[in-house]
């Protein structure tokens, strides 16, 4: 059992002129027992990052540490991980039994045992029936299922799991999800769980590495994600809808700080923080956020005021597409709220949840 | 949007109607009967007629002169007695089974070891197509080449291979090469050094083409490279060896050509393939109704072989649910 730490790690695949830097200086704590999920756009280098923490390939720069033990440079067999491919990767002249057995086969483990946990990791994940299949008779779903399974089935030190759930309807996957959950929780092991679902990252995970472009953008729980989002890409990536963005200047009077949005007539109030280190920097631009959620009808001291363009019906919620000026954004609405387009409403927020960037470096002010 | 519509016949503009007019779609009538029937009529005249001419002959006491001169007559399956009864019938198969074993087998095996271990070993991709050319190349030269260099390098006397053993003090004597109970081998390795790079090109482009993603899963698994070879990579490559196999194998059925060239079937027919009686029965001594039954008689153990193998790789395709 260890944790593990990525120092300055980065992967440059080729050389020359079509060179792919395909991880960046990437820096990573996890911790012993940790379950970390790491997500991030498509091509963003995740799956990279998961094949040098397994040794699949080599680092171009910087340092793997499983616990304090350098591993940068071992070979996979070595480092005592297991890993759930994105492709799947299963032995396709075993039955499913033997592709969750093999593992252990490898270990020599005595056939009894094998079976033994074999039936386990098959009821856990639903696959009994499918035990003496072959591989390519399987649907998406099920191999990626036993894939899972043989990454689950030992006991490594580091679990690495790359999108193990993407292929599975929303039912099935929201009751493995629970069950993943449950046996980290018995196990205790180091996992890393690679996604682009923010739902399934944040559901499962104790801390959510966000990526984006090779680099490391965020590291943490998922109120400091939705609260104080490191910079645009994160505020803008976690969270659905997206957080509503706004290029403004800010106006400084004698005890108050005003952020007016260009090309429409809106202002802001910020925090009483954020207001206190905008007036310390003196700057004159920032961009604004402001998630839809934080919008709403239940009367505040501050709101917005603009007119309805859309109004749509989305079950649980409304969603409301609204305009001032040339400024269109977006804000959630009680299911059962009826406004006819252009019709001018009053959308309010508490100035704690204003979110403001620096327009050049596009990270969090405040 | 408007909705799909199948276009009709109306749609069609001006012109293609009026061509369709002029050109009937339906086909002269002996249109499909020439189609089918010159490809029918091919095959019965070089597959079918040949060898319904070889059965009648194998019934018949047929030599050169009642050939041409019609005068042969219906002799019932003795041809095949004398065949199946005679010594050298019966030593030829067991060359066959030697050269079976020996030749085809280990050709099969060498090759496929060869061609693992250039896969496995050299990572280079130039050194691999040299390395691949160079083994290709003995393949590429005719029979006749083959087997007078192998005569040659073979030469008891002052050939290049005793002449090699005796420096590297492997042997102290010469090896009479071309001596009854040796001269097989000899056709068996000149033979083995003119094919094994088949089964090795084959199990190599097998190889190659296995996903390697299957590899990683095996790597992380922890699994050592012999048990990979072991119980992923030789079952994967089961039927492509066994595709190297047959094809070695339906090969053994027609050797003649090294057969001929280097030994003559000698010294005192200890050499002697099947086929080659036939050839030699046949061709050269001109008693056709003989080489006609000893070809029948080839023909249907081959294809016992054969059908053999095609069952076998049936039931593993099947049982990984390919088929
Ligand atoms: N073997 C390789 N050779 C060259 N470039 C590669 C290789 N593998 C990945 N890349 C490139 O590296 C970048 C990151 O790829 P990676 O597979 O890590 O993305 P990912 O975050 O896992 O994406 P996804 O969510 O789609 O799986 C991509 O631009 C990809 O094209
Ligand atoms: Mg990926």
């Amino acid at each position: 059992m260890s944790g593990v730490s990525l120092q300055k790690v980065n992967k440059i695949y080729g050389s020359g002129a079509d060179s792919v830097h395909a991880v960046q200086d990437l820096d990573l704590e996890v911790s012993d027992g940790e379950f970390v999920a790491l997500l991030g756009p498509s091509g963003c280098g995740k799956t990279s990052t998961l094949r040098m923490i397994v040794g699949l390939e080599s680092i171009t720069s910087g340092q793997i540490l499983f616990g304090d033990r350098d591993i940068s440079h071992l070979d996979p067999q070595d480092r005592n991980v297991a890993m759930a491919f994105e492709t799947y990767a299963l032995y396709p002249n075993f039955t499913v039994a033997d592709n969750l057995s093999f593992p252990l086969e490898v270990l020599g483990l005595p056939a009894e045992l094998q079976r033994k946990k074999t039936d386990e990791i098959a009821e856990l994940l639903r696959i009994t029936d499918i035990l003496q299949a072959y591989p390519p008779e399987l649907s998406g779903g099920q191999q990626q299922r036993v894939s899972l399974g043989r990454a689950l089935i030992r006991e490594p030190s580091v679990f690495i799991l790359d999108e193990v759930m993407s292929h599975l309807d929303a039912h099935l996957k929201f009751s493995m999800l629970f069950d993943l959950k449950r046996l980290h929780r018995e196990l205790r092991r180091t996992m890393i769980y690679v996604t682009h679902d923010q739902v399934e990252a944040l559901a499962l995970a104790d801390r959510v590495a966000v990526m984006s472009n090779a680099r490391m953008q965020q590291v943490g729980d998922r109120n400091t994600l939705y609260n104080r989002p490191a910079n645009v890409f994160v505020a803008d990536f976690i969270g659905e809808p997206p957080t509503n963005f706004f290029r403004a200047e800010v106006a400084y009077h004698d005890h108050d700080t005003i952020i007016s949005v260009m090309d429409s007539d809106l202002t802001l109030q910020p925090g009483t923080a954020a207001a206190t280190s905008l007036r310390e920097s003196q700057r004159k631009e920032v961009i604004a956020g402001i998630r839809p959620q934080n919008l709403g009808f239940a009367e505040t001291a501050h709101f917005l005021t603009a007119d309805v363009e859309i109004s749509e019906y989305l079950g649980e919620r409304s969603m409301l597409t609204v305009v001032n000026g040339t400024t269109r954004f977006q804000a959630i609405a009680p299911p059962d709220l009826r406004v006819n387009p252009g019709t001018s409403v009053r959308l309010y927020y508490e100035p704690l949840n204003v979110m403001l960037f620096d327009p050049e470096t596009e990270t969090l002010i405040a | 949007m408007a909705p799909m519509r199948r276009e009709s016949d109306t749609d069609h503009p001006e012109w293609f109607q009026k061509k369709r007019k002029s050109r009937p779609l339906i086909v002269a009538r002996w249109v499909p009967i020439a189609l089918v029937g010159l490809p029918v009529a091919t095959l019965l005249a070089i597959v079918i007629y040949p060898t319904v001419w070889m059965f009648y002959h194998s019934l018949r006491d047929t030599n050169i002169q009642g050939l041409f001169m019609g005068t042969h007559s219906h002799i019932g399956f003795s041809n095949y007695a004398d065949v199946l009864g005679s010594e050298r019938f019966q030593d030829s198969l067991l060359h066959l089974a030697q050269y079976l074993t020996f030749g085809a087998c280990l050709q099969v095996i060498i090759g496929t070891v060869l061609a693992l271990t250039l896969y496995e070993f050299v990572k280079s991709n130039a050194i691999r197509t040299v390395v691949l050319i160079m083994l290709v190349i003995p393949m590429m030269l005719p029979p006749s080449i083959v087997g007078v260099l192998w005569r040659f390098l073979l030469t008891p006397s002052n050939g290049a291979v005793n002449q090699a053993l005796l420096n590297l003090g492997l042997i102290e004597q010469h090896i009479e090469w071309f001596n009854a109970g040796i001269s097989l081998w000899s056709i068996i390795i000149a033979d083995s050094w003119n094919w094994v790079a088949l089964p090795l090109l084959i199990v190599y482009s097998g190889r190659v083409s296995l996903p390697p993603a299957v590899y990683e899963a095996a790597r992380v698994d922890g699994a050592s490279q012999w048990k990979v070879m072991r119980r992923i990579t030789l079952p994967m490559l089961k039927e492509v060896i066994a595709i190297a196999f047959i094809l070695r194998f339906t090969d053994a059925f027609k050797f003649v050509d090294l057969v001929y060239i280097m030994t003559s079937g000698g010294p005192a027919q200890s050499s002697e393939l099947p086929t080659y009686i036939a050839f030699q029965r046949g061709i050269r001594e001109f008693a056709v109704g003989e080489a006609a039954a000893y070809a029948i008689i080839i023909f249907i153990i081959s294809a016992v072989i054969i059908t053999l193998f095609l069952k076998y790789m049936k039931g593993v395709m099947r049982a990984r649910g390919f088929a």
